[in-house]
This record gives C-alpha cells, sequence and structure tokens, in this order.
C-alpha cells in the first residue's frame, strides 16, 4: 500500500526547544494511531501535517506531495478535528459547518447538501439548527467530527477525538471513526493516549516518546507474530514446571504456585492440561492472552531504541 | 451520501477556485453584520447626508425646481472640494461608528472560539483570511465614504457642464485617496484591537479610546513639553491634516497651536497602519508558540 504519511529526518522545533527530533517512517494504515504520553509530540506532529508549524529540517509528505510546498491543495483533502474546543459559538450546526464546507471549497449547494449528510451521519441531525455555543461537550465533539468530514477528505487528522466523552459517547464515536475508515475512501490519523481508543480502530500505529520514534508497527502482524502467554496459579508445581519446560515452553516461577508460560505456536493448550493431569497437578486460575497494545507500549516506553523492525517493520 | 443511507462517502464533486475562497468569509462576513436588524437600520441612515447631497446639487442646478418649491438658492453656495471635504468629513464619522461597532467582533469571535485553527486547516492561507475579514470592512466603508462622494462628484459635473468634470478630475482622485487612506486606517485599527482583545466589548473600548483617549495624551504631551507633535497622537486630526492637503484647502488648526507637518502626518499614517499589520502578523496563527 502506498504511503499516506511519508516522515524523513523531521525536526520541528518550537522556540529554544526541539518537540520533534529526526521522525522518519512511512505511515500507509486506513487507521493510523499516534500514540504516547503527554507532551510526546502527538499534537505537534498533526500541527506540522496542517503546515501550522514548518520543520526545522526533514520533510513531510501527504500523498507523496511536501505539505510545505503545497499546503493549499494538501489542505483541501484533509479534514481536522482539533483537541480543544473550536467552533464558532453563535452560528447554527448547519450554518457551521456549511460555513467550512464552503471554505475548503464546495460549492454553496453541496456545501449545504454535505453539512446536512454529515450531521445526520454523526447523530446530531435534530440538533444541527442549534447554535453551537448551547451545545454539550459530546455534540461539540461531534459538531467537530462533522465539519471535518463534511467536504469529503481523503485524509481525516483526529486529534484525541473521545476527550472528555461520557462511555456511550466515546463507543459511539469510535464506531463512527470505524465506520469511516471501513469505507476504505479515507485514512484516518488518531491521536490519543487512550490505548483501548487506538486498539480498538486503528491497523497501524506510531507511538512517540519524547520526540522520537518509540514505535512503529501494523497492529494486525503485532498481534500475529507476539507469543501468547499464560498465567497459571497450580496447587504445587513439583515436576509441573520441568514438565512444562521439556514441551519447550519458556516458563517463570513467581512462587506460591504462580507461573507464567509462554507458549510456542506449536504448542496448544490441551496439552498443559494434559500434563497437569498426568502429575495431578489442580490448576486453580488460568489467564491466557496475547501481546496487547499495551504491551506493546509498555515496551516502546521503556526502549532506550527505536522499536522498528529493519526489515519487518515490526516490533 | 444520501442522509437516509448514511455512510460516508468523499466528495468527488466540483471545487470553487482556489481564490474566489476569501469571498466566502466576506459573504458570511456580510450575512453576520446584517442580521442585526440596528446595524441594518444605521447602515441605511448613513446614507441620509447622501441623499440631502443629492437633492442639494439637484436643487442648485434647477431653477425649475427652485421655482416649484418657492426657494431660491443663492449664488454662494458652490459645490466645489469644501463642499466635498464637509461630506467626506460627515460620511466619515458615520462611517467611523460603523466600524466601531462590526471591526472588533470581526476576528475576537473566531479567537475566543479557537476557530482560527479551523479555517487555516483548510485551503485557506493567512492573507487570504486577512482579506476576507477586510474586505468586508474595505466595502462597507466605501459604501458609505467615496462611492456615494464619486456619484455626487459625477452628478455635479453632469449638472454643472462647461468643463467642470475636466477642470475638477483632481479632486475625485483626492476624493478616492483621501477616503482610502481613512479606511486603511480604521479598518486595520479595528481588526488589530479585534485580535488583541478575545472580548468584543473590550475590542470596540480600545479602539474608542485610540481615537478618542489618545488625543487627549497628546494634549497634555503639548502642555507639558510646549510642542506641538503631541497632535499626532490625534488620529482623526492626522487624517484632517492630510484631507487638506489632498482637497486642497486650508490645514486644521490645533486650537493656538501650528499645523503639524504634512510628512509627519503621512509618517504617522503609515506608522499606525504598519503597526496594524504587524499585530495580524503576530497574532493570525492558528496555534500561538511562545
Amino acid at each position: 500500500m502506498p504511503a499516506v504519511i511519508e516522515l524523513e529526518n523531521l525536526v520541528v522545533r518550537l522556540g529554544h526547544r526541539t518537540i520533534l527530533d529526526r521522525l522518519s517512517g512511512a505511515l500507509s494504515g486506513n487507521c493510523i494511531g499516534l500514540l504516547g504520553p503527554n507532551g510526546s509530540g502527538k499534537s505537534t506532529l498533526i500541527n506540522t501535517l496542517l503546515g501550522f508549524y514548518p520543520p526545522l529540517s526533514g520533510r513531510v509528505r501527504i500523498f507523496g506531495e511536501d505539505v510545505q510546498e503545497n499546503p493549499g491543495c494538501l489542505r483541501s483533502q484533509i479534514g481536522y478535528m482539533p483537541e480543544t474546543d473550536a467552533f464558532i459559538a453563535d452560528m447554527t450546526g448547519i450554518r457551521f459547518v456549511r460555513y467550512m464546507a464552503e471554505i475548503s471549497g464546495l460549492p454553496r449547494r453541496e456545501a449545504m447538501e454535505r453539512a446536512h449528510e454529515a450531521f445526520f451521519y454523526v447523530g446530531l441531525g435534530e440538533a444541527r439548527y442549534r447554535k453551537v455555543g448551547t451545545y454539550s461537550l459530546g455534540m461539540k465533539q461531534l459538531a467537530k467530527l462533522a465539519q471535518a468530514i463534511a467536504h469529503g477528505p481523503r485524509l481525516l487528522l483526529l486529534d484525541e477525538p473521545t476527550n472528555g466523552l461520557d462511555p456511550e459517547a466515546r463507543q459511539r464515536m469510535l464506531q463512527l471513526v470505524r465506520d469511516i475508515r471501513d469505507t476504505g475512501e479515507v485514512h484516518v490519523l488518531i491521536s490519543s493516549h487512550l490505548l483501548h481508543d487506538i486498539e480498538e480502530c486503528c491497523d497501524q500505529v506510531l507511538i512517540l516518546k519524547d520526540g522520537h520514534v518509540a514505535a512503529l508497527c501494523n497492529l494486525e502482524e503485532e498481534r500475529k507474530a507476539n507469543l501468547k502467554f499464560l498465567e497459571l496459579e497450580v496447587s504445587h508445581e513439583n515436576g509441573f514446571l520441568d514438565a512444562v519446560r521439556g514441551l519447550g515452553c519458556e516458563c517463570a516461577s513467581f512462587g506460591a504456585g504462580r507461573l507464567k508460560i509462554v507458549l510456542p505456536d506449536n504448542i496448544e493448550l490441551g496439552q498443559i492440561y494434559r500434563l497437569a493431569s498426568d502429575d495431578t497437578v489442580q490448576i486453580r486460575r488460568m489467564n491466557y492472552r496475547r501481546d496487547s497494545l499495551e504491551d506493546i507500549f509498555l515496551k516502546a516506553m521503556s526502549g532506550k531504541t527505536e522499536m522498528r523492525g529493519a526489515t519487518n517493520g515490526r516490533l | 451520501m444520501a442522509v437516509y443511507k448514511r455512510t460516508y462517502k468523499a466528495y468527488h464533486g466540483q471545487l470553487t477556485p482556489a481564490w474566489s475562497r476569501f469571498t466566502v468569509l466576506s459573504r458570511y462576513g456580510f450575512a453576520r453584520l446584517f442580521a442585526s436588524r440596528m446595524f441594518t437600520a444605521f447602515t441605511v441612515l448613513c446614507f441620509v447626508p447622501f441623499i440631502i447631497g443629492l437633492l442639494f446639487i439637484y436643487f442648485l442646478h434647477s431653477s425649475m425646481a427652485q421655482v416649484l418649491l418657492g426657494m431660491q438658492m443663492s449664488t454662494a453656495l458652490q459645490v466645489n472640494n469644501v463642499w466635498f471635504s464637509v461630506f467626506l468629513g460627515l460620511q466619515a464619522w458615520l462611517g467611523f461608528m460603523l466600524a466601531a461597532w462590526c471591526a472588533p467582533g470581526m476576528m475576537s469571535t473566531d479567537f475566543a472560539n479557537n476557530a482560527l485553527q479551523l479555517y487555516l486547516s483548510r485551503p485557506l492561507s493567512r492573507p487570504e483570511y486577512l482579506l476576507g475579514k477586510v474586505s468586508v470592512l474595505v466595502a462597507l466603508l466605501s459604501c458609505v465614504s467615496w462611492v456615494p462622494a464619486l456619484i455626487l462628484f459625477f452628478l455635479q459635473a453632469s449638472m454643472e457642464g462647461h468643463g467642470w468634470l475636466f477642470e475638477n478630475l483632481w479632486l475625485a482622485g483626492a476624493i478616492v485617496t483621501s477616503a482610502l487612506l481613512w479606511i486603511a486606517v480604521v479598518a486595520l485599527l479595528g481588526l488589530a484591537t479585534s485580535v488583541l482583545v478575545k472580548w468584543r466589548i473590550a475590542a470596540t473600548a480600545l479602539m474608542l479610546a485610540i481615537f478618542f483617549m489618545l488625543p487627549g495624551f497628546g494634549v497634555a504631551m503639548d502642555l507639558i513639553l510646549h510642542t506641538r507633535w503631541g497632535q499626532l497622537f490625534n488620529l482623526t486630526y492626522v487624517l484632517a491634516r492630510l484631507w487638506a492637503s489632498l482637497l486642497r484647502i486650508p490645514p486644521p488648526h490645533g486650537g493656538r497651536l501650528e499645523p503639524v507637518p504634512l510628512w509627519s502626518a503621512w509618517a504617522t499614517v503609515f506608522f499606525v497602519c504598519a503597526v496594524s499589520l504587524w499585530i495580524l502578523n503576530r497574532r493570525l496563527k492558528a496555534r500561538e508558540v511562545e
């Protein structure tokens, strides 16, 4: 898949502080997650993609075009939902979205039509004639999404889209993002520090740490490639531990019958049950899981160097 | 995407020309201003002197109308540079009140609502954003200043005949230049205050203070330092000084003081415009970075 966003030794400096330091990588997923702790440079990267901050050195390309060379043309293909409240309070929702669509280049009639459609799409159809200033926080977030998609962008930049939303509204927002992603007509880049949001929507993730790329990976491949873990609590370990090791599993004991076993791909769970039965070991608790995004994130955060496979692009 | 389907669909239709995007801001700006009935009524009021001017010129040249109305217009009454300077002066004050009404809120609301990032994340540059906003003020102030003055000028030329137009062609240029100078100062200052203060009322107060309180500071400076340069703090005086030169009328007197040199008035106007543009350039950013 051709890269949507290409970063080439990107350095962004604000004041006397280097915020993004030699970022490189190609992002090509349908839905790209931008992860990192607060202050890691996520919003700065989005602002640089929009051309708000000029890079000190290096390049940023979107759909193969340099952001600094042709910002006008690129921006007409981008929809941006900012993190902070951003709207025109004394306009009705529909007028606000229509206004924004017209600035993006849509003729009046089409802008009006698509503003209505965008409002219905995000679920604010009934509130479209109310002034934006009277909307609740959740409604404002949806209105921001509506203005970002009304002109039909090819790339959607969502900066913390679930900020301040209650669980129900958050689920609705994530569902909308997934729906948009699944149309295949638009690439989505979501910046968030909520791992769960990214995990639910994204197929590729870029993790930033202190302005550096801490990890850049394809989530799906990562999940497949990562090992399966078993966390067990057993009545006694006598012989059982050695038997498990005999199968070719890595195994660690934490005392009091608590074990952690790494299952290679060729070992089935049933074999562990059989061993336990043979050794008359009672399994009191079993937790079976794969590496989650949280593990990937924590590894990236604890790693001193960039975690990116040179050949396969995986962690 | 059809409403009933409620699915996302990209837009593949026609786009408006890139150069015309700033006109969207102007159009919405006008719509927003004229949504207020008070503002609309006041704008209509600004054309009353123009109507009176039209009637005056007509009656001055129509003996039939004078007879019908039983009026005898004095032959001493003339439509000349002095007459146009009075008309422009009156229109300038009315226009200033219009600008004080609408200019401060033009950008301050966008700043208060963090809307600038939404504008600038679209195919709209900072100069285009400024152009969109300033064009509303320029069009509005033009409609109450040089446009009616030129209409009166050509009406007078057509009714006077005998080569009046060619003898006074310089006056048409002077009217347009004088009005444009005033528009530049008022519009840029208004927008600069609008970006400095997010609260519309405070922005209006700041604009009025620049025009009405700074002259007081200038008078105090003149009295204390025994100088005449304090008059340069009075923007109304400075503009009147330039108008006097352009319209070839005697310069205004600041009380007992001598008028300031013409070059200093030009320099003041350029300085005010330059500072306003500098403020706008500093503040008109999608993101604030210190």
